[in-house]
């Protein structure tokens, strides 16, 4: 089974929870905060993705923060990214609605790649509080080709899945390009 | 002139920074570009070539696809300890064929060559065949 190298960079709103899922993704679901930690730099996390039976993903994880201040100064360390997660809240209209916003910031790193994503409706917990209609989320991530998971970073069996769909795409591109080089032969 | 395969040299690829093992490193010097290696993701990509004996080379022709910066490096040491460059290029995009790249170096007594790919046209890039000659 082959073993891709991915750089994810996971973006959103201040406090949408990108955090969150990163750390309780890297932990396996270990370690959930409480208290909310802003993020002012980027954070370099490394975490294995496996699919099964396809392949292996060594994922290096960049959460970047989402307050302003500090994600223009963040954005230089992403370098070129392989796929990307955008993450709002769905309890949090404003957050969704900056999603397109950053789209466009990762897509300016990304050199014309056709870099997979997917969009995540965090803090699912607490759907009695929900702002984001899922069938809107799921109509703007299909227009931008991305795949939509809904998730609550405080549960095991959720946070995982939007990294697993990237690991996935990830791979299809890969054997599109073996695909692709065989063709030229 | 050595055109043909760099393994009949008793050439060796003794290092490469990505590995899938339907596509490994060795087939980047049995002289055939149907055969190749490819790279895993993120840049930079490296791949070391050692030598039994030492060449004197003139020409390096790399079959490739979709590299856009490479770097070259010689080492003149048995154990490769230190390396220094000898060229670097960037190679234009090519959709239907390989690239195909001859570039022109000095190298008076090399042991060991290394290939940095610094980045891609994509997220994966493959090399089909290096040969040298001199
Ligand atoms: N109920 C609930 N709370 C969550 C969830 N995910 C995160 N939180 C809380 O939301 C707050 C913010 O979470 P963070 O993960 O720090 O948010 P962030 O997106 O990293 O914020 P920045 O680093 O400022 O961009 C914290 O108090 C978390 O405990 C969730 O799924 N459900
Ligand atoms: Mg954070």
């Amino acid at each position: 089974m082959v073993k891709l190298r991915a750089r994810c960079v996971v973006v959103g709103d201040a406090a949408v929870g990108k955090s969150s899922l990163c750390h309780m993704f890297r932990s396996d679901g270990a370690v959930f905060q409480k208290n909310y930690n802003m993020t002012a730099g980027v954070e370099l996390l490394e975490k294995s993705v496996s699919v099964p039976e396809t392949s292996d993903s060594e994922f290096f994880i960049y959460d970047s923060p989402g307050r302003e201040l500090f994600a223009d100064a963040c954005e230089n360390v992403w370098g070129q990214p392989s796929v990307m997660c955008v993450v709002f809240d769905i309890t949090c209209e404003a957050s969704f609605t900056s999603c397109s916003r950053w789209v466009e910031r990762v897509r300016s790193h990304c050199n014309g790649l056709q870099v997979p994503g997917v969009l995540v409706g965090n803090k699912c917990d607490l759907s009695f509080r929900r702002e984001v209609d899922s069938a809107e989320a799921r109509t703007w991530a299909q227009t931008h080709g991305f795949q939509y998971h809904e998730t609550s970073a405080k549960e095991i069996g959720q946070f995982e899945a939007p990294f697993l769909s990237l690991a996935q795409m990830f791979h299809s591109i890969y054997q599109d390009q073996i695909h692709t080089i065989k063709n030229v032969l | 002139m050595l055109d043909s395969a760099l393994n009949s040299y008793e050439a060796l690829v003794v290092l490469a920074t990505s590995s899938d093992e339907n596509y490994p490193a060795e087939n980047i010097i049995d002289g055939k570009t149907e055969t190749f290696w490819i790279s895993t993701g993120l840049f930079p990509q490296e791949l070391i070539i050692r030598f039994t004996d030492n060449m004197k080379i003139l020409t390096i022709s790399i079959h490739s696809y979709n590299i856009k910066r490479l770097r070259i490096e010689m080492s003149t040491s048995e154990d490769a300890d230190k390396f220094e460059t000898i060229a670097e290029t960037e190679f234009e995009q090519t959709e239907s064929s390989l690239q195909t790249n001859d570039i022109s170096v000095k190298v008076p007594n090399a042991t060991h060559l290394r290939f940095v790919i610094l980045s891609g046209y994509d997220h994966f890039v493959s090399v089909h065949k290096v040969g040298v000659q001199s």
